[in-house]
């Protein structure tokens, strides 16, 4: 049981984790390189947190795609203080932001599982930072 | 017209059914319904920094190069990365893996415009330190595979550049390294390190620094690094350049808290405490 148990968990990391490479490889050739890919399991409610340094004078985006088990990932972005300053308003597994920093500093993005499939249950979600 | 059951006949038809054990029909209990999530999880600055990954805090050298380019400064990086004499035989964890770091920031900014025989040079000193970290012998074959196609003309810079972007932000974070933790925030410290030393000469080249100037002010990112450096937290004596390395990035974090704009002397500081170390390894 345990072990089928992390092979769904493992089938979707991968899940989330190749459509998100597929946008990354895509992204490419309209000149966005990728400064990290990661992935992480987030449970119903809950949100997965990532410290990040924007540059002013570079666009970026915040790619994301999420398994099955998600009805509605957000993405959200904070600055150092903790105030809003940006968030989806799709709902949807692959929500992404644009961004033009308005100053050079350090973030926070989050990745928030609004809504599942089965409420109480957890998924995976994998998260990209791409600039240009 | 039906008649309404008498209760007492239905009192008695009750007890019939339990004494012939048939089963008592329940109603359905109501369905509980778990409450939505809010709109907004609750966060505060607390929240947000508990257990914030790291993942995504240190930008790559390429993004680097951007941003300067963005903040007026023209200058190319890869043409201020001067001819480093690194010791290729020190396999000390700290060394080998700052000085990877370093070498795989040269041949990022170098991609574009470098030399296929340099390139591949850098390829092969990344094995060497890949292989002294214990990175596996994928890397090592992927590293290979790099070698090949670039001296069979086989692969467009540009294809390159994303190949080696993927390397640097995906295939060497993800990498275990017998499960030394600190092998991957030392090879991003090389890395930024070495960024950080071309910028400043870039920026001190320059006619309008102060745009250019924000971009040695990260001290998140210092902060990740010293964390990994500290001797206090470290279970041996320190590598002679891990030593070197809490103190330059002790400079650095002091300089990138400044409120005001850096002046010539701070530009002058990160240079001289970056050379510190790179001149170590």
């Amino acid at each position: 049981m345990l072990a089928l148990w992390s092979n769904l968990a493992l089938a979707g990391e991968n899940d989330a984790e190749s459509c998100l490479k597929t946008k990354v490889w895509d992204g490419y050739a309209d000149g966005w390189g990728v400064r990290t890919m990661t992935s992480a399991t987030v449970p119903d409610g809950k949100t997965k947190n990532y410290l990040v340094t924007l540059y002013e004078g570079n666009e970026y985006k915040i790619r994301t795609c999420a398994d099955e088990s998600f009805r509605n990932l957000d993405v959200l972005l904070y600055d150092a203080k903790g105030a809003l300053v940006m968030r989806d308003t799709t709902s949807d597994r692959e929500p992404e932001l644009a961004i033009k920093p308005p100053g050079t500093g350090t973030y926070y993005i989050v990745l928030y599982a609004q809504a599942m499939a089965s409420p109480g249950g957890e998924g995976s979600a994998a998260m990209a930072v791409v600039y240009r | 017209m039906a008649r309404p059951l008498r209760p007492g006949l239905f009192s008695l038809l009750l007890l019939a059914q339990a004494c012939t054990g048939a089963e008592v029909v329940k109603p359905p209990e109501p369905e509980v319904v778990a409450p939505a999530n809010p709109e907004l999880p609750a966060l505060d600055v607390a929240a947000l920094q508990a257990g914030a990954e790291k993942d995504a805090l240190v930008p790559s050298p390429v993004e680097t190069q951007k941003a300067l380019e963005a903040a007026g400064v023209a200058t190319k990086l890869a043409t201020l990365i001067p001819n480093h004499d690194f010791d290729f035989k020190n396999a000390g964890i700290d060394h080998a893996a700052v000085r990877t770091g370093v070498v795989l920031a040269d041949l990022l900014l170098a991609t574009k415009d470098g030399k296929k025989e340099d390139l591949v040079l850098r390829l092969g000193k990344i094995d060497e330190g890949m292989t002294q970290l214990g990175g596996g012998a994928d890397i090592t074959a992927t590293l290979k595979d790099y070698q090949e196609r670039i001296q069979a003309d086989a692969v467009s810079r540009d294809d390159l550049l994303k190949e080696f972007d993927e390397l640097s932000g995906v295939v060497i974070p993800e990498l275990e390294f017998n499960g030394q933790d600190r092998v991957v925030p030392l090879i991003e410290a090389g890395s930024w390190l070495e960024g950080a030393n071309l910028v400043a000469r870039a920026i001190k080249a320059a006619p309008d620094r102060t745009a250019g100037e924000k971009l040695l002010k990260a001290p998140s990112v210092v902060e990740y690094f010293l964390k990994y450096v500290r001797s206090d937290n470290a279970a041996k004596a320190p590598e002679v350049v891990t030593k070197k390395l809490e103190e330059s990035l002790g400079t650095l974090k002091a300089l990138s808290e400044k409120s005001e704009p850096l002046t010539d002397a701070d530009i002058d500081t990160v240079i001289r405490v970056t050379d510190e170390v790179l001149n170590l390894l």
